[in-house]
C-alpha cells in the first residue's frame, strides 16, 4: 500500500500508553504520522489519528445479501423448475427448509467476501512477503512511523528528538 | 449525582396510570364474557411478561457476575430495582393459582374438573397423560413456590449488594460471598423457569408442547427486560443522574438488543421448523391458528421483533445514538409484549368457547355481551374457520394498552422507588472501575 522506496524513520514503544502520549504529542507537534502499528488494538486511537470508520462492514452487508438471495434464488430455481422432487409430501417450495442454507450462505459470503476485500486493502495476497517495519510490532512493541522522503537532517533530528522526549525505546531507519 | 430523588411529580404521573390501568381492567371485566375470559388473559398476560423481566434481569444479572462481567457495574442497580418486582408478581400469581381452585377462570382446560377421570364428561385422554405435572397442586406450587424462591434471591441479593455499598472491605469479602449466592441461584432458576413458562403459558394450549417453548418466552422476556433497562438509564441520565454511563455501556446494552433479537428469530422459526419437517402434522395446530386467525399479529411479530431491529440495530452508530436506540427499545418492549399476547390470547379462548359450550352457555349470548366492548375495543370483526373472534383477542384492543400501560406505571414506580434507597452507581463493586473505564 505504501509507495514503493519509501524512507521511514520509526520509533518503538513498550507501552501503549506512552504510545498514545506520544501520538498526542505528534498531533500537539504538528507532524504528519505515516502510519501507527500495534500488535493489538488500541482503544482511544483511532480517534486521535482522525480515522474515519472503517466501510468494510457496508461491503460485508452486500456480500451478505448477495448470499442471501444466492441461496434462495437457486434453491427456489432446482425445486420449482429445474427438478422439482417432493419430500414428504411438502410442497415444492418449502420456504421453511430452504431458510437454515438461505443463512449458511448468507454467513459463508459475508466472511470470503469481508476477507478478500480486507486482504485487497491492506495488499496481503498469498505468497506476497509483506514490508514489515519491525518483527516485534507483532508481538510486544508500539510503533509510530514517520515517512522521510526528501526531508532534510534537520527535519530528521527534529523527529529523533521527539522520539527521545516522547520515550521510544528505540529508534531505527528503513526503506521499504 | 448518585442518590436518586423520586420527584412527587412522576409519582403522580405514574399513579395516574396505574389508576388507568386499574379502570381498564374494570372496564374489562363489564363488558366480558360469563367466564371473564378477556379479563383474566390480560390478567395472567401482564403478569406473566413483567414477572419475567423481574425474573430475568436477576438472572442476567446473576449469570454476568459468575462470568466475571464488569462492563454492566454502572448500571446494575437497575437490574437490581427491577428484580424485586417479583414480589409483586408474586401476589398476583397467587391469585391466578387460586383461581385454577376456586374457578374464577377457565384459562387452562387441565384445570377443568375430572380432567383424568375416565368416568367424567370431561375426560380427555391426552391430558390426563400430562395430569401428573398438568394439575392443580403443581400449577399452585410452580407459581408460588419457585416465584418465591426467585423473590428470596432478589431480595437476598439486593441486601447483600447494599451491604456492599456501606461496609465494602478491600478484600471483596461481600463480592465473594455475593458470587456464590448467584451461583447457587443460576441452575435453580434455570430449570424453575422452564417449568414456571410450561404451566403458566405453554399449558395454556394443552394439547400441544414444544421443547423450544421455555428458551422462546424466556428470549422474548430477555429483549424486554433489556429494552426496559435502556429506556430506563436514558431516562435517568435526562434527570442528571448516571453521568458515568457512556455511550460505550449503551452500545452494549444495545448489542444485548441486537443479539437477542436474533437469538429470539432463530427459536421462533426453529420452534416450527423442527415439528414442520418432522412431519408431526397434530403439533402444528399451534401455528395453524395463528397463522389463519391471527394473520396480523402473526407476521407483525417477525418483522417488529426480527426484520426491524435486524436492520437498525445492525450499525454501530444506532446503537449509540439515544433517538435510535429509545425508538428500537419502545418497539420491542411492546413487539414482545404482542409476543406474549399472541402466545397467550388464541389458546385461552379456544379452552373458554368450548367450555362455554361444554356448559351449555349459548355461545350467541356471550357474542352478544361482547357487543358492549365492540366499540371500545376497536376490533376489526375477523371472522375465522370456526367462530368469530370477540374483541380483546383478535389484536390488542385499548383496553389491553390500558392495561399494559398500567402495569408498566407499576413496574416503574416499583423500580424507582427502589432506585432511591441506595446510590444508583454502586461504591464498592470491585468491577466499577473496569466499568467506569469501559471501551467497545
Amino acid at each position: 500500500m505504501a509507495d514503493k522506496h519509501s524512507e521511514v524513520l520509526f520509533g518503538l514503544y513498550d507501552d501503549e500508553v506512552d504510545l498514545l502520549d506520544a501520538v498526542k504529542q505528534a498531533n500537539a507537534d504538528h507532524l504528519e504520522i505515516m502510519d501507527v502499528l500495534t500488535p493489538f488494538p488500541v482503544h482511544g486511537l483511532d480517534p486521535l489519528l482522525g480515522l474515519e470508520e472503517s466501510r468494510l462492514h457496508i461491503a460485508g452487508f452486500i456480500y451478505g445479501a448477495l448470499g442471501t438471495m444466492t441461496a434462495f434464488g437457486f434453491m427456489t430455481w432446482v425445486f420449482t423448475r429445474d427438478w422439482p422432487i417432493i419430500f414428504g409430501g411438502k410442497p415444492y417450495w418449502s420456504v421453511p427448509a430452504f431458510i437454515p442454507i438461505t443463512f449458511e450462505l448468507t454467513v459463508l459470503f459475508c466472511a470470503i467476501g469481508i476477507t478478500v476485500t480486507f486482504y485487497t486493502i491492506c495488499g496481503l495476497a498469498p505468497g506476497k512477503t509483506p514490508d514489515i517495519l519491525d518483527d516485534r510490532i507483532t508481538d510486544d512493541k508500539f510503533c509510530l512511523a514517520f515517512k522521510t522522503n526528501g526531508q532534510s537532517s534537520e527535519q530528521i533530528s527534529k523527529l529523533k528528538n521527539f522520539f527521545s522526549r516522547t520515550g521510544a525505546s528505540e529508534v531505527h531507519n528503513k526503506v521499504i | 449525582m448518585h442518590q436518586f430523588i423520586f420527584t412527587g411529580r412522576q409519582k403522580s404521573v405514574l399513579l395516574g396510570f396505574m389508576v388507568l390501568g386499574l379502570l381498564c381492567m374494570g372496564l374489562t371485566w363489564a363488558v366480558d364474557d360469563p367466564f371473564h375470559t378477556r379479563f383474566w388473559t390480560n390478567l395472567l398476560h401482564n403478569t406473566v411478561f413483567f414477572t419475567g423481566i423481574a425474573f430475568i434481569a436477576l438472572f442476567v444479572y446473576s449469570a454476568w457476575m459468575t462470568a466475571y462481567a464488569g462492563w454492566h457495574t454502572v448500571v446494575k442497580r437497575i437490574f437490581e430495582g427491577f428484580s424485586l418486582y417479583m414480589v409483586v408478581g408474586l401476589v398476583l400469581m397467587l391469585i391466578i393459582a387460586g383461581g385454577t381452585w376456586f374457578h374464577y377462570h377457565h384459562l387452562y382446560h387441565w384445570a377443568a374438573e375430572g380432567i383424568a377421570d375416565p368416568t367424567s364428561d370431561h375426560y380427555d385422554r391426552i391430558l390426563a397423560g400430562k395430569s401428573s405435572f398438568l394439575n392443580k397442586s403443581w400449577y399452585t406450587f410452580g407459581s408460588v413456590g419457585f416465584l418465591a424462591v426467585w423473590t428470596f434471591f432478589a431480595f437476598r441479593i439486593r441486601s447483600m449488594s447494599i451491604a456492599e455499598d456501606n461496609a465494602g472491605t478491600a478484600d471483596y469479602a461481600h463480592h465473594q460471598k455475593l458470587k456464590r449466592i448467584v451461583a447457587i441461584f443460576l441452575p435453580i432458576a434455570a430449570f424453575t423457569s422452564a417449568a414456571a413458562i410450561w404451566q403458566w403459558v405453554m399449558s395454556i394450549d394443552a394439547h400441544w408442547y414444544s421443547t423450544m417453548f421455555a428458551w422462546y418466552a424466556t428470549a422474548s422476556w430477555f429483549i424486554a427486560m433489556m429494552s426496559l433497562t435502556i429506556l430506563t438509564v436514558i431516562f435517568l441520565k435526562g434527570k442528571g443522574y448516571l453521568e458515568e454511563v457512556t455511550g460505550e455501556h449503551l452500545h452494549d446494552l444495545g448489542k444485548w438488543l441486537f443479539a437477542i433479537s436474533i437469538f429470539w428469530t432463530y427459536l421462533w422459526f426453529s420452534q416450527f421448523m423442527l415439528i414442520w419437517y418432522a412431519n408431526v402434522g397434530e403439533e402444528t395446530v399451534y401455528f395453524q391458528i395463528r397463522r389463519d386467525d391471527y394473520p396480523v399479529l402473526f407476521y407483525g411479530n417477525l418483522i417488529i421483533n426480527f426484520v426491524l431491529p435486524f436492520l437498525i440495530l445492525m450499525r454501530n452508530s444506532t446503537k449509540r445514538k439515544y433517538g435510535t436506540l429509545v425508538f428500537m427499545s419502545v418497539l420491542l418492549l411492546f413487539g414482545h409484549w404482542v409476543d406474549f399476547f399472541l402466545m397467550i390470547k388464541p389458546g385461552a379462548l379456544h379452552t373458554a368457547l368450548e367450555a362455554m359450550e361444554h356448559m351449555g352457555t349459548a355461545v350467541g349470548d356471550a357474542a352478544a355481551a361482547h357487543d358492549h366492548g365492540h366499540a371500545l375495543a376497536g376490533d376489526h370483526g375477523g371472522h375465522g374457520a370456526h367462530h368469530a373472534i370477540p374483541p380483546g383477542f383478535k389484536m390488542p384492543g385499548l383496553l389491553e394498552i390500558g392495561t399494559f400501560l398500567g402495569f408498566l406505571a407499576s413496574f416503574l414506580y416499583f423500580s424507582l422507588n427502589q432506585f432511591t434507597k441506595a446510590s444508583l452507581i454502586s461504591k464498592n463493586d470491585p468491577y466499577l472501575a473496569e466499568s467506569l473505564h469501559h471501551h467497545t
